[in-house]
């Protein structure tokens, strides 16, 4: 889905629906999780349908994640952080 | 200039009206419903939902046999209206909670249950008092909060979406002949005896019959055939959150998760006049509250609020009074619309047309407001 | 030695965008206390986002940005030395009608109890920017279907790009701007699908005289389609309906051109169809808002200072008329000033002074306005899908068919619609809907949107766990 233009040797590690991945630091957790290949996100409450992030700025509601146990949060708003556990919500 | 003509003509769309003038036309009485949907008198859309008789009817021992009798019509009620019109009510008998905290709250509501089945006719009050343990027992997976002294379970109670049932509603008067027109706000009433000439702006319409559910709008409307309808505003906030996992089989009181999963937290009682806002203060409230009741909430995300203006006479019981000088023109009013459009949309009806149950509604009757004179 | 925070400021600032930065410059020059609130990690708004940590880590990419953002970059820099009170990752949730405002963290985990959660101010500016107008169109829900912002932000916050090719649709100068980015990062952009008016340009032409003044803008957008044309992307013009195609992500658009259908693979599509002010705080607030019949978007209704229709609340940059960061950063400063002069530390006759060289600049930027406002006009089809089972409220799939069935039923108002087909009840609030629900009500009832109206807009403005909710203080 995206490349990155530069590579940056400093990572850290998060866990995404159970694995780790090594993710640079000082982005969002959907711009990490973009940059690994993940795209689905959620599921649409209503009909189930795959959603991914829409517009990167805290408006479209498409990035919400559970994120350290609390459910629904904006990850295109949240910088990733060492050890951050990161979970699809059902 | 238009004018329509009908049996019986309705003033207001919310849920009295509709409930009103569905059943009228479901009765074969050809049915105009007129509504103006002003947004800050708009009670029906923010309704919690519970079809409730628990709490309701201190002082009037009739108007609780009136509720039980609208819970029973319920299921019947829901299932015809589904069958009709093809939309979910999302409704549910499973009975219904209140949830105390604390031990003074508990002993009043002991109080409460003992002083209305004193008063009731039939010697029974059918609200049993549940200990934290039965509570807990009940709710298996929810952990009840410290402070919970016990609840009281009402196995009448139950639960619809409110938004729906309106919509359901209006499907079936439709489909059931009725016509309805929004954007009409009233300018005056003419009586025209027997029958009246309702004006709106830019309409008239005529009718033998009129019914008068505009709300809070019902006290302007009433004094045009000569009825007082004693209602004023008092405000309610509700919290609606996320969806989640399905845990509450029953509401608690001011607590409960819809169909689709989010929970919705009630309930203030404000004397703010015609104001709809809703206020940190308030929703502060209510959110500590229902985490004190079920900690577990704390995680759980608040999307959206809203604020509406409940329709209260001066006892919070229903008012349904016929005009003596304009008969014909009959005001409904009530702060149970849901509960009781099991039996507005039936026996209120038949009252309305053909005057039957006439005895039965005396109770409800303003009068019973009046200050009687000094001698 | 840690820094007491004051419960009161002099003055509160949402949105760390080139308005509000520009104004937290301006109001400390003059000795306020001031506190800005951003929910991003750096400052820099949409624009400039996260410009210090590309001037740091990917400073190629830094200088391939350009002029405008080295001035912004100068611009945070003065901002971070200015002396606010700046909490990054913060969410207001909840502005009171006395000014007091509720804010919480952005990630709801966090914790950051010296960071009070509820401040009152003596004056508020809201210059939350702007926001993409929603694209409703059948598909866009599919991964892979993304605002052309969003894109850009990705590129600016992580260096990231699209690793296939990419579709761009809709107008505006912004997609034009991104397009131009996309290539310089050595995307492949297999069509452009404008979905601008035919003879757009003719229709602008009588502001074109006016937009001349302002000739940089022009210049650069010329320049900006000369590249792209260049690059040979095919553009396809005129375009009626376009779809996303996929099974359970992007996979292809299909569009009409024409009278024939064109079907193209892509990796991405990227929408975007302008901006429109983000009026979610204004609304909650109960600031009076007027139509912009011609970008059709809500806008509050301010004096030449950017006051709103309540005291001691002022607006600046895009979340007011869309006008780009130059006029952003320039109405952040007389909003500033003007808040200055009203605090008392400034007389009338200083503020009217300081403000010239503003004003002045602000007619050399907003010439062009008119121009541009005029040529990306946006047409109906994009505003309203013609097909009626296209969803428009994502977070309920509410489609075009709900609402038009809504309004046969005798909905006259946006909240009445809400209440019967559940449009804008979702986390979004309707931010990505409101539009188009106005926009679809003016149509059936055959009336402006501006006497359609919008719907209500309540806190919390953000969601909020239950827990900080009860314990605010």
């Amino acid at each position: 889905m995206f490349r990155k233009l530069h590579k940056n040797s400093e990572t850290i590690k998060i866990w995404f629906e159970g694995s780790s991945l090594d993710v640079e630091e000082g982005q969002t957790v959907a711009a990490a999780l973009l940059s690994e290949g993940h795209l689905f996100f959620r599921n649409s409450k209503i009909s189930g349908q795959p959603r991914a992030p829409y517009c990167m700025m805290g408006v479209c509601f498409e990035c919400m994640l559970e994120i350290d146990g609390q459910s629904s949060q904006q990850s295109c708003l949240i910088p990733v952080s060492e050890g951050m556990n990161i979970r699809r919500q059902t | 200039m238009i004018e329509k003509q009908a049996d019986v003509v309705v003033i207001g769309g919310g849920i009295i009206g509709i409930s009103l003038a569905y059943g009228l036309s479901k009765q074969n009485a050809k049915v105009l419903l007129i509504d103006k949907e002003d947004p800050l008198l708009t009670a029906s859309r923010g309704n919690f939902g519970l079809v409730w008789v628990q709490s309701k009817g201190e002082g009037m021992p009739e108007y609780v046999e009136w509720c039980i009798e609208a819970a029973d019509k319920w299921p019947q009620f829901s299932e015809n209206l589904e069958t009709e019109t093809g939309i979910q009510l999302e409704y549910a008998k499973n009975g219904g909670v209140e949830i105390w905290l604390g031990d003074e709250e508990y002993n009043t509501r002991v109080n409460f249950i003992d002083r209305m089945r004193k008063a009731s006719r039939s010697g029974t009050y059918d609200c049993e008092m549940l200990k934290t343990e039965e509570l807990q027992e009940i709710l298996p997976e929810i952990k009840l909060g410290e402070e919970v002294s016990g609840g009281s379970f009402c196995p009448h109670d139950g639960y619809v979406n409110p938004l729906n049932l309106v919509k359901a509603m209006h499907k079936g008067f439709k489909l059931s002949g009725g016509n309805y027109y929004s954007g009409q706000s009233v300018t005056n009433i003419e009586f025209l005896e027997p029958g009246f000439r309702i004006h709106t702006e830019n309409n008239s319409y005529i009718a033998e019959k009129l019914v008068i559910a505009g709300g809070l709008v019902s006290k302007k409307l009433g004094k045009m055939v000569d009825i007082d309808v004693p209602v004023g505003p008092e405000r309610g906030q509700v919290l609606v959150t996320e969806r989640t996992k399905k845990i509450l089989p029953f509401p608690a009181g001011r607590i409960r998760q819809n169909f689709d999963g989010s929970f919705m937290f009630g309930n203030s009682n404000e004397d703010v006049g015609y104001n709809i806002e809703t206020t940190s203060e308030v929703m502060k409230k209510i959110a500590h509250r229902a985490i004190r009741t079920f900690p577990f909430l704390k995680n759980l995300q608040l999307i959206r609020s809203w604020s509406a203006l409940r329709v209260l006479t001066p006892d919070r019981n229903p008012v349904y009074v016929e005009s003596k000088t304009c008969p014909g023109a009959f005001a409904v009013t009530s702060h149970s619309g849901v509960s009781l459009a099991s039996v507005h949309s039936s026996n209120l009806g038949e009252w309305i047309i053909e005057g039957s149950h006439q005895a039965k509604f005396e109770v409800f009757h303003p009068r019973r407001f009046d200050v009687p004179k000094t001698a | 030695m840690k820094k007491m925070i004051p419960l009161e400021y002099d003055y509160t600032i949402i949105g760390a965008g080139p308005a509000g930065m520009a104004a937290a410059i301006t109001a400390r020059e003059h000795g306020l206390s001031v506190l800005i609130l951003d929910e991003q990690h750096n400052a820099g708004g949409q624009i400039f986002r996260n410009i210090e940590g590309i001037e740091k880590t990917l400073n190629s990419e830094f200088r391939k940005l350009g002029d405008e953002y080295k001035s912004g970059w100068s611009l945070v820099k003065e901002f971070k030395k200015c002396g606010a009170d700046y909490f990054s990752e913060r969410s207001v949730w909840q502005i009171d009608k006395d000014l007091g405002i509720h804010h919480i963290s952005t990630n709801s985990n966090s914790f950051s109890s010296s960071i009070p959660s509820y401040i009152k101010t003596k004056n508020l500016l809201i210059a939350v920017g702007a926001m993409e107008r929603p694209m409703p169109l059948p598909g866009w829900t599919l991964p892979g279907v993304m605002a052309c912002t969003a894109v850009d932000a990705l590129y600016k916050t992580s260096g990231l790009v699209p690793d296939k090719d990419v579709i761009l649709a809709g107008s505006g100068p912004l997609l034009l701007l991104i397009a131009c980015r996309l290539l310089d990062a050595g995307v492949h952009i297999s069509a452009l699908l404008d979905t601008n008016q035919r003879f757009a340009i003719l229709k602008a032409s009588p502001f074109l005289p006016q937009a001349l003044r302002s000739f940089s803008y022009l210049k650069k957008g010329i320049s900006m389609m000369q590249k792209i044309k260049n690059a040979g992307i095919p553009i396809y013009t005129g375009i009626k309906s376009i779809e996303a195609l996929g099974k359970s992500k992007f996979e292809k658009v299909r569009f009409k051109n024409g009278t024939e259908f064109i079907e193209l693979s892509a990796g991405m599509l990227l929408l975007h169809n302008g901006v429109v002010p983000n009026i979610q705080i204004t609304r909650q607030l109960g600031c009076e808002h007027r139509w912009y019949e011609l970008q059709r978007y809500w806008e509050p209704v301010v004096d030449d200072w950017g006051n709103t229709s309540l005291d001691g609340v002022s607006i600046a940059g895009d979340c007011g008329k869309i006008s780009g960061s130059s006029i952003s950063e320039l109405t952040g400063n007389l909003a500033a000033l003007d808040t200055v002069y009203k605090i008392g530390a400034i007389s009338k006759v200083k503020r009217n002074q300081f403000s010239q060289p503003h004003r002045k600049e602000l007619s050399y930027h907003k010439a062009v306005r008119p121009f541009l406002d005029k040529l990306f006009q946006p047409g109906k089809s994009w505003l309203i899908p013609e097909k009626k089972e296209t969803i428009v409220c994502r977070c309920e799939e509410v489609t075009v068919n709900d609402i038009r069935q809504a309004i046969s039923m005798g909905a006259q108002s946006p909240d009445r619609i809400k209440s019967l087909v559940r449009c804008g009840m979702g986390p979004c609030q309707a931010r990505m809907c409101g539009l188009t629900v106005s926009e679809i009500l003016a149509d059936e009832r055959n009336i402006s949107p501006e006497e359609v109206g919008y719907l209500k807009i309540r806190s919390p403005i953000k969601p909020i766990t239950l827990g900080k909710l009860a314990e605010i203080d």
